[in-house]
Parts: C-alpha cells; structure tokens; sequence
C-alpha cells in the first residue's frame, strides 16, 4: 500500500499561506497601562486586595480570585533582576550582528515580572538579583507601547 | 452513563463588532456573570472547560492556555477543545463528561471568540479548510460550501427561497429582545432579505450571521451539589456528537446525516422516543438561514425537506409549536463562532427555569435541544436539557422570571479609528507559509490529470471506487484495492456563482464552483465551471473536463481548466 520514496526531494508540495493579519486590542486595562506609560511615563499596575498580589501591567480582573481591579498602583520604577539571559541569534536561527541581553525584572511594589532588554549591561557581568531601573524614552518619542520603555539598566549606573 | 449533571448558572458578554477587551478580559466577563449567577466564587470551581476558535484566528498561539487566566484556569485542570462552529455545543458535552465520570463536582465552562482580530477577514483563517492541493488552487472561499449545500438543500426539496428566508427574519425579530444582540432591534423582511447583496448565490448577505466578539459561559454542577446551589437545576439529559467524512465532497449535502447520528445517540441518553412530541423548545445551529431548517430536520424533528413549511406557517416563533432560536440565534444576536454556540446552551438554561425575560416562550416547557455544527463541515454536536416533570409549573406559579442581562462590560465597542487611536493597539502578520504534500493518493491522482486521465482507487470491501483516491477506504477501514481509470465527464450536484473572494471584495467576473459526481466513480470533487452562461447552469447538468494542451499540463488540480456542458453525450 505504502509507496516508498527513494528521492525526497522529488516530493511534490503545493505552497500556501494564512494571508491574515491580527489587530490586538491591549483591553480595558492595557489601554489604562499604556496611557500613563505614554502621557506620565509611570508603570501602572493593579493589585488585589483579596489576594494582595500586584500585578504589572495593569489587570481588569485578578487570575487567582476573580476579582474585579483597576489600574490602581504605581510600582518601579527600579527593581530586581530575577533572571536574565543573552541571546546570540534571532527567530530565524541565523547569528544577530550584536547580542541582546533580555531580563526579567521585579519592579518595586510589585509581585508580577515584567521582560524586557536591559541595556548597557556595561563591562560588570549582570547578576540575579542585583538592582536595575527602567529607562523611558523622552515624552515625545512615547507612542503608547511596550517600547515606550527602552529597557532595562543597572540601577545608578 | 455515570452521574447526572446540571446547568446552574449561566452568563455572557454583549456581542459587539470590536470589543475594546481583551479575550481574556471578555472571558472573565463572561466567566464571572456566570459565576454571579449562581452565587458561587471561583473557589468553588474544581476543573475548567473552554472553547474557542483556532489559534491562526486571533494570531495567538496555544489560545486556550492563553485565555485559562480569564476563564478561571489559574490552579486548576483545564483543557480546551475545539471541533470549529459545532465548539459551543461541545464545551457542555465536555462539562457533562467531566462533571458525570466523577473527576469534578463544578466545573466553569466558557467559550470565548474575538473575530475582529482577523484582517482583512476572518475567512482567511479558514481557506486551510480546504485541501491545499486539490481545492485550493481554484480560489475557493468559505461561502462555496455554505452556497453549494444550500443550493442542493433547496433542489432536493424544491424548496422556495422566501420560505428559507422567514428564518432570517424570524430570528433579527427574536433577537430584538435580546439584551446581548448585536443586531437587537434591526428588524428585516423577507423582501430586505431576497433583495440583499448576493455573495455566492443562493447566498445572500442577509442570510449570513454577522461576525463578532463575545463570550458565554455556564456553571455545571453534579448532582447532589446542583440542588444546593439552586432549587431549579436544568439537567443535562442527553449527549450526542458525530461525524462525517472529511471529503466533503462525497457527502449527501441534502441532509446532514452526522447531526441525526448525535441526536439519536442524545435522545437515546435521554429517553426521547418522540423528538417533535418531548422536546419543547430548539436552539439549532443558524449561521445561515437554510442551515436552521436544515438541522431542525437532521435533529429529527421535521421530516426531510418539510422545516421550511414550519418557519413559513409560524411554527418555529417564539409562540408557535415549536419555538426555533428564540433567543435570536446567530444571525439575530451574532456569530462570535465558539460562544455563539454556548449561547445555544445558556438560552436553554434560561428558557426552561422560566428566566429569559422578554424572551420567554410561552407555556411550561420542559425539556429542550442545542445543536451546533462545524469541523471541516462534519460534525453535529447535540445537547438535550430538562427540568424535572412539575418543577416548570412550580416556576410559572412564582412569576414571570429574571430577565438576563448580559455582564456588565467594562469595555466598549471599538470602531476602526477607536482601534487606532487606542494605546498600545497594535496589529502583526502571520509570517508562516506551508508546503502542503500530496501524499501517495493525490499525488497518482496528479499524475493521471497531467497524462489527461481521472484516476480513482477501488475499494472491494464497501464496492466504491473513490475520488479522490485515497489508499484507506474511511468506512471501513482497510486498505483500497486498486487504481481504475474513471471518466473524464460527470454531473453537476451542486453549483454557486460567486460574486466576492475570501477578503469579500467585489469579483470582477463571478466564479462558478461547482461539486462534480464523476462519471465511473461514487465520489466527485470540487471543480469550477466555464465556458458557460451563468444562467443556463443546472444541477444535474452533464459535463465534461476542459484540459489544458497536453504541454501546459503539470500534475496539478488546475490541468483541468475547468468543466463545461456536455454537448455530445455517449
């Protein structure tokens, strides 16, 4: 029944593609996010006060009770690096011209992580646990995205 | 058949076009008004189970571990499934399984859909619905297979499209009352409808359901902690869901087959004997207006090709004998495809305690169904639901009962400068392409098509020679024997002329899919027709394959240009 192929790449395929885009609204709680990102450059979380967990960014409703929240509670805007690592090559496999170092931080006030670059990470070799601060861009450059936040640096540096 | 398990809550957002939510956010909406309902906290939740749409719809990969937060998931089991339009129905399937092999006492069942992260169109998502190798070269879109089964649906029974027509208008009527409804109060007449843009005809726009964003959901409890949680518990009486075989183009189109299947295994779990006699209210699947009558019949509760009768003579109204969508259904209150589903349950759940408000059926019914349908056009998915004999009457003599507003949203509807202008909006493509094999089968299959032949595979076990080949006969499971040359000509079973691509852009020159019974063989395939006036196409219609010049020919679906009448027979 089952016919063997002794030349794979004779293996006819007919090509194709999902020609869709995708248009992500950022909800309730993301625009609020986003908007005091953008217009105060401040981190807006939202936290619990059944559960007392403080989520960043801001949430419509906590994940462990169900409660409604609302876009209550500034944190950061400096931190605690609770993990990090240094990424060589990029979706495709292919090696990047400079490596990105990417990090999960603890904002102060926080118990939510957030990841994004951190930069400059300087001549000192990074360490978990040590303190980092977000760096914003300047207000005009803002746009209302997760970009409005350049990254991540060591905090006093 | 294991314990007996209860609806005891229900919830659900408004359907919008563009909900400035989040899909979790409209999950949790949903989820929480459920929980609301029946005053019980999402610790009293022991497993949950979601539904929604595939992952390439939203653009988000593992969809359902995405939206677990918002559907209550956070610490517990959760699974998500998915069998496309017929989900809704399935998620409560899956809550009965659940709750009735003893795994959990509650569980939180929620269906979510957002179809206006899909651009420039939903349907896009779906084009994988057909064969990328033998049906998707031809340009189909996702209306072919809606027009062509509606268009052999009504020649099978020499139905009147008017009568077909009713059901739109019936259910944009019962949707007025909605509070949920999209489209609530945008009432429609049989002429709006006739005279409505055709897409693919038969189809016309206003015998489609709109897309939207929303979600549903129920709480369902075993029995022994159904009854605590309220006195008025509506059971889950029966089960059912089965299917077809996925070459669509083999099925009697007429009839859906695989939706009697899962309503006499649903029936059969719930001692129904006489559908049209014990069941008193219907929530059938009616993303089209044909597709209502269409599985009022396959449910077993009209005969074939007689629904039509029902909705013209006021059967199927909220007042009839046998009230059909009085929620509204999909094309009154929308389509957001897994939730639109679940809606079918919560109306159920609504309408037997006595509580849908404005929507309320008259009488004391006491047991109703919810059919959905979907995979690759396959699959029926059927719930049966009751109160207890006595327990309707004690709810009538308390009143009429609570209306059902939908959860309170917190976001609002989003047009298309909203969606722009709103902070941290962004949109990404789907950067993925694919190379389809053709397999063993298909690939002879091309091979004959490039040498000018229609090749076909014999099954001795079932007596069928198939086309397309394949080289396992699905009904009964052995190998097929041997290839035969079949004809090169064949006859129309089915046939649309459509009018706009899958973007639902304008066409410049309609296109003329058609499912082609070929000569020689017990399958066919889909096919365009050409050289041909629009007009004069009939379904039965003789025709034959139009080659391409043997040097243009390269193993490809399109080495047939397309088919054309037959002039000289035999």
């Amino acid at each position: 029944m089952l016919e063997k192929l002794s030349r794979p790449d004779t293996v006819r395929r007919w090509p194709g593609a999902i020609p869709v885009r995708h248009r992500y609204t950022p909800g309730v709680a993301g625009e609020a996010f986003f908007e005091a990102l953008r217009d105060r450059g401040a981190l807006v979380g939202s936290r619990c006060r059944a559960c007392g967990f403080t989520y960043v960014p801001a949430r419509l409703f906590c994940e462990r009770c169900f409660a409604e929240l609302d876009a209550d509670t500034e944190v950061g805007p400096a931190g605690e690096l609770v993990s990090f690592t240094i990424v060589y090559v990029g979706a495709d496999g292919e090696p990047l011209d400079e490596p990105v170092t990417l990090g999960l931080v603890r904002l102060d006030g926080a118990d939510a992580v957030l990841c994004h670059r951190v930069l400059d990470a300087g001549d000192e070799p990074l360490g978990i646990g040590q303190r980092v601060e977000v760096v914003l861009r300047p207000p005009h450059e803002r746009t209302g995205s997760i970009l409005d936040i350049a990254g991540l640096r060591p905090a006093g540096s | 058949m294991g314990r007996r398990a209860a609806v005891v809550g229900a919830g659900m957002t408004r359907f919008v076009r563009r909900a400035q939510e989040t899909g979790k956010e409209l999950a949790w909406e949903a989820a929480r008004a459920a929980l609301d309902s029946c005053e019980l906290s999402l610790a009293d939740v022991d497993a949950v189970c979601l539904t929604s749409a595939p992952d390439a719809f939203d653009g988000v990969h593992m969809k359902g571990e995405h939206l677990a937060d918002g559907a209550g998931a956070w610490g517990r089991p959760m699974i998500r499934t998915y069998v496309g339009g017929g989900s809704g129905v399935f998620v409560g399937i899956q809550a009965w399984y659940t709750v009735a092999s003893g795994m959990a006492d509650v569980v939180l069942v929620v269906a979510e859909e957002k179809m206006s992260s899909c651009q420039p169109h939903p349907q896009g998502a779906f084009l994988t619905i057909f064969d990328g190798v033998l049906e998707r070269p031809l340009g189909p879109n996702l209306l072919w297979i809606f027009a062509l089964e509606m268009n052999r649906y009504m020649d099978a029974y020499g139905l009147d499209k008017r009568d077909i027509a009713a059901v739109a208008v019936k259910n944009r009527r019962n949707a007025a009352d909605h509070p949920s409804a999209l489209l609530g109060g945008q009432l429609v007449t049989i002429e709006d409808v006739l005279s409505s843009e055709t897409l693919a005809w038969p189809v016309q726009r206003l015998d489609v359901s709109p897309v939207s964003d929303g979600a549903v959901a129920l709480v369902v409890a075993a029995e022994g902690v159904a009854e605590k949680i309220t006195d008025r518990p509506v059971w889950i009486q029966g089960v059912g869901w089965n299917l077809d075989t996925a070459y669509w183009t083999n099925r009697d189109l007429a009839f859906p087959e695989y939706v009697a299947n899962a309503a006499r295994m649903a029936y059969g779990m719930a001692d129904v004997t006489e559908p049209r006699k014990q069941i008193h209210v219907a929530e059938p699947y009616d993303p089209f207006d044909y597709k209502e009558l269409h599985h009022l019949e396959g449910l077993l509760l009209f005969d074939r090709g007689t629904a039509s009768e029902a909705v013209r003579d006021g059967v199927l109204d909220r007042d009839g004998d046998l009230p059909s969508c009085p929620s509204g259904g999909l094309l009154g209150v929308g389509n957001p495809i897994a939730a639109a589903g679940l809606m079918k349950l919560a109306e159920l759940f609504w309408q037997l305690r006595g509580d849908a408000g404005a929507r309320q059926v008259p009488g004391t019914p006491e047991r109703g169904v919810a059919q959905a349908w979907g995979d690759l056009m396959q699959v029926g998915t059927v719930v049966v639901m009751g109160v207890e004999a006595g327990r309707a009457r004690e709810r009538s003599a308390a009143g009429p009962g609570a209306a059902t507003p939908p959860a309170e949203p917190r976001g609002r509807g989003l047009s298309e400068a909203g969606f722009r202008a709103a902070p941290g909006a962004v949109e990404h493509a789907l950067e993925a392409r694919y190379a389809w094999d053709t397999g063993v089968a298909v690939g002879r299959f091309l091979d004959g098509l490039r040498d000018g032949r229609i090749v076909g595979r014999e099954c001795r076990g079932c007596d069928r020679v198939l086309v397309p080949p394949r080289m396992f006969c699905e009904r009964i499971f052995r190998a097929t024997d041997a290839w035969v040359d079949v004809g090169t000509t064949g006859t129309v079973q089915t046939f649309s002329i459509c009018h706009v691509a899958w973007d639902m852009e304008r066409l410049e020159r309609p296109q003329i899919p058609a499912v082609i019974a070929i000569d020689g063989s017990d399958g066919g395939f889909l096919h365009l027709l050409g050289e041909v006036d629009p007009a004069s196409v009939r379904i039965g219609m003789r025709v034959e394959a139009v080659w391409l010049p043997e040097g243009a020919r390269t193993g490809s679906i399109s080495d047939i240009a397309c088919f054309r009448p037959l002039t000289e027979e035999g």
